[in-house]
């Protein structure tokens, strides 16, 4: 397993994304190299408190893609660091990165690609059609649509990265459009689309019933299309909607303290969602800083979460259980006392619409295969998603 | 399940735990609020124990407390008619005569606990029970934990040899983990809770006197524990799978250490294993003496001191 590390670079975006999470957002907190360096530092110095085998270095925003030049000086100094000291991480990094694509295709931007090529990961968030990623992801200020600034730098994103996946986020006035979004996506030549449902309280009486129509008619475009040989919707599992058992099946699902994440003041957290910016109505969750180190007693209780203790009744009995996620900084800002231990379940109906939907999907295309001899290949060659936790 | 009601009669009352009290200024509770709190215990069927200030109560607070059952604790320099008496440090220990039935809260910070234990022998002498309540647990060291580990061998000593004459003295730190097959905490939040002066409920005292507390209800508007199963040894998932029966499991130390209510910091983990290993070792040299507590089982060696580190990962 890799260590997640992030810095929070930025907290400034040109976009207003309607449904974002970050409710901070300023253009004033930009990380300084000396935090940055003093942060590289401490993490490279303790080396023996991060044993994982590899090392994803994040770099988030707000929109990272706006202080390019600060993660080039970070990326260079990492990369002459892991070196010099001959840390096990060296050799084994990636820089990842999740952006609007904006900037995409700026020069910096691009030289910092071709310089680093080999180590990187960039996921581009576009939502779908030009009518559903605009619906969501506007500029702050006019308040226009993005939409066509993001597209236009896909075909160089999956020229450069030709098997990148994209994110895309599902709120309760993006029900309509799921199907024409995945199905635009493949189109633009994306072959992996992570999409999630967002974790906030934001659903309304009867999204659930639209939802699952939406992933009906998709399950249906993406069989009788022929997309399942070689596309892929995270929406579609086959391991998803069995009851869990609290013995042998009670992890955590969310990562939050095995990550790390650092922002512009040098503090630390267990995940960005754990930052200030991030929370709506808790103090943010500040596990040390760059000066004193991290507080290893602040970091227990996340170590120790697992499934059943943090979950009420209804979600420890639940018949659908398998692949219900949950975001562990959203349990914290909506819970009744600032605690990580109690999980927030404003998902469960559209989980449940999910499940339904991803039942109907994979009873009809296993049938679909049967009937045409091709379960074999399909199962040697069918596209593997890369499990997305947040 | 609640079970005990604890009344502080005044924001001064004495900490008798861990927290210090951060309220100086003396407010003490209306009668009104203080009938009302012994009603409500009354008809919930909970035992009532009475934190008393460092100054004489008026008459009216005297005869209210007297109409129901209840167990007094106060201050060392108010110790008349007391079932607890709390001294905040050695010097408070000097001047004190016991009477019978009577227990010892003692508080001290590290650095007068270490080099000093012994006199907790001589307490012992006097008090019928003496808690021993270190006021700085979060803020120990390595170095700490070897000298809080010598400073129980030492004691262990003094109790095997008073064992030995006959004597059964009660210490927490020592003797508790010898008597008991199951956790044993404060329980706080679980199964006991505190009416404060402002006629509002809290987990414990400290939730009320030091920084950082909250409210979990009043006697106008009823208790309401949110989260309450956080409070509650099944939900601790660290705790759960412990025996060091003896532990404070002190939820404040917790919240203070590590944000949760329900995880205990590395310092108080360690702590607590260094007194069940040493109970260990008391009880090993009891036994060798004669039969002693014949039906409870040996406390078995472990090779850790903070459970974090054996923890299930998934």
């Amino acid at each position: 397993m890799a260590k997640n590390i992030t810095f929070i670079v930025t907290k400034d975006c040109q976009l207003a994304c309607k449904y974002c999470y970050l409710v901070g957002k300023n253009s004033k907190e930009r990380m300084p190299w000396e935090v940055a360096k003093q942060a590289i530092d401490y993490i490279l110095d303790h080396e023996s408190d991060m044993r994982e085998a590899s090392v994803v270095w994040d770099f988030i925003g707000g929109e990272p893609f706006l202080e390019i030049d600060l993660i080039d000086q970070i990326c260079d100094y990492l990369k002459t660091e892991m070196f010099r000291r001959n840390h096990h991480w060296f050799n084994s990094y990636r820089f990842s990165f999740s952006t609007n694509g904006i900037n995409y295709h700026t020069d910096k931007v691009q030289r910092f690609i071709a310089k680093n090529h080999e180590h990187l990961s960039i996921g581009i968030t576009i939502d779908g059609t030009e009518r559903k990623h605009d619906l969501n992801r506007i500029y702050k200020g006019d308040g226009r649509g993005s939409y066509a600034d993001v597209a236009r730098n896909i075909p160089l994103w999956l020229e450069q990265f030709p098997h990148a996946g994209t994110k895309v986020t599902i709120s309760s006035e993006d029900i309509p459009y799921i199907k024409e979004s995945v199905l635009h996506l493949y189109s633009l030549g994306i072959h992996e689309v992570n999409i999630n449902c967002v974790f906030e309280n934001v659903w309304k009486p009867g999204d659930d019933r639209l939802f699952e129509e939406q992933l009906t008619q998709l399950a249906d475009a993406i069989i009788d299309g022929g997309y399942y040989r070689d596309y892929a919707c995270s929406f579609f599992s086959e391991h998803l909607g069995k009851p869990l058992d609290c013995v042998t099946q009670n992890q955590n699902w969310c990562g939050a303290g095995k990550m790390l994440a650092v922002d512009a003041e040098g503090n630390f957290y267990p995940c960005t969602r754990f930052a200030q910016y991030s929370l709506r109505e808790k103090k943010a969750w500040i596990i040390g800083n760059i000066r004193d180190g991290i507080d290893k007693n602040k970091l227990r209780p996340f170590l120790l979460l697992d499934r059943c203790t943090q979950s009420p009744r209804k979600c420890i009995d639940c018949e659908v259980a398998e692949g219900c996620a949950w975001c562990q900084g959203e349990n914290y800002d909506a819970a009744d006392t600032p605690t990580i231990y109690q999980r927030a379940t404003a998902i469960c109906l559209m989980h449940k619409a999910r499940v339904r939907a991803n039942n109907y999907y994979w009873n009809k295309l296993f049938r679909k295969l049967e009937l045409e001899d091709a379960r074999e290949p399909y199962e040697e060659n069918k596209p593997k998603p890369n499990p997305l936790n947040c | 399940m609640i079970q005990y009601l604890v009344i502080l009669l005044d924001d001064t009352s004495v900490s008798f735990c861990h927290y210090g009290n951060a309220k100086k200024e003396r407010r003490l509770m209306p009668l009104e609020t203080l009938e009302a709190g012994i009603l409500f215990g009354m008809k919930e069927n909970l035992n009532i124990q009475f934190v008393y200030p460092a100054y004489a109560l008026p008459e009216a607070y005297n005869k209210a407390v007297e109409r129901v059952a209840h167990v007094k604790i106060k201050p060392a320099a108010m110790p008349d008619n007391a079932d607890v008496v709390v001294m905040d440090g050695w010097e408070e220990c000097e001047s004190w005569t016991a009477g019978a039935g009577v227990s010892c809260v003692l508080r001290l910070p590290k650095a007068e606990w270490f080099g000093h234990a012994g006199r907790a022998a001589a307490l012992l002498e006097k008090a019928e029970r003496l808690n021993v309540v270190l006021t700085d647990v979060e803020t120990f060291t390595e170095d700490d934990f070897k000298a809080y580990e010598a400073s129980l061998q030492e004691l262990a000593g003094s109790l095997a040899a008073a064992y030995a004459s006959g004597k059964t003295p009660q210490l927490n730190l020592l003797t508790d983990r010898m008597m008991l097959d199951k956790m044993n905490n404060c329980g706080a939040g679980d199964t006991n809770i505190t009416l404060a002066p402002d006629g509002k409920f809290y987990v414990c005292p400290a939730f009320y006197q030091a920084e950082g507390g909250y409210a979990i209800g009043s006697l106008a508007g009823g208790l309401d524990i949110k989260n309450a199963q956080l409070y509650r040894l099944d939900h601790a998932p660290l705790c759960r799978h412990c025996d060091a029966y003896q532990c404070r499991r002190c939820v404040w130390l917790n919240r203070k250490t590590t944000c949760e209510a329900n995880t205990p910091g590395h310092e108080q983990c360690v702590v607590a294993h260094l007194e069940r290993n040493a109970s260990r070792q008391l009880l090993l040299e009891v036994r060798k003496q004669g039969t002693f507590l014949p039906d409870k089982e040996e406390i078995r060696e472990i090779n850790y001191l903070d459970p974090f580190e054996i923890r299930k990962e998934w």
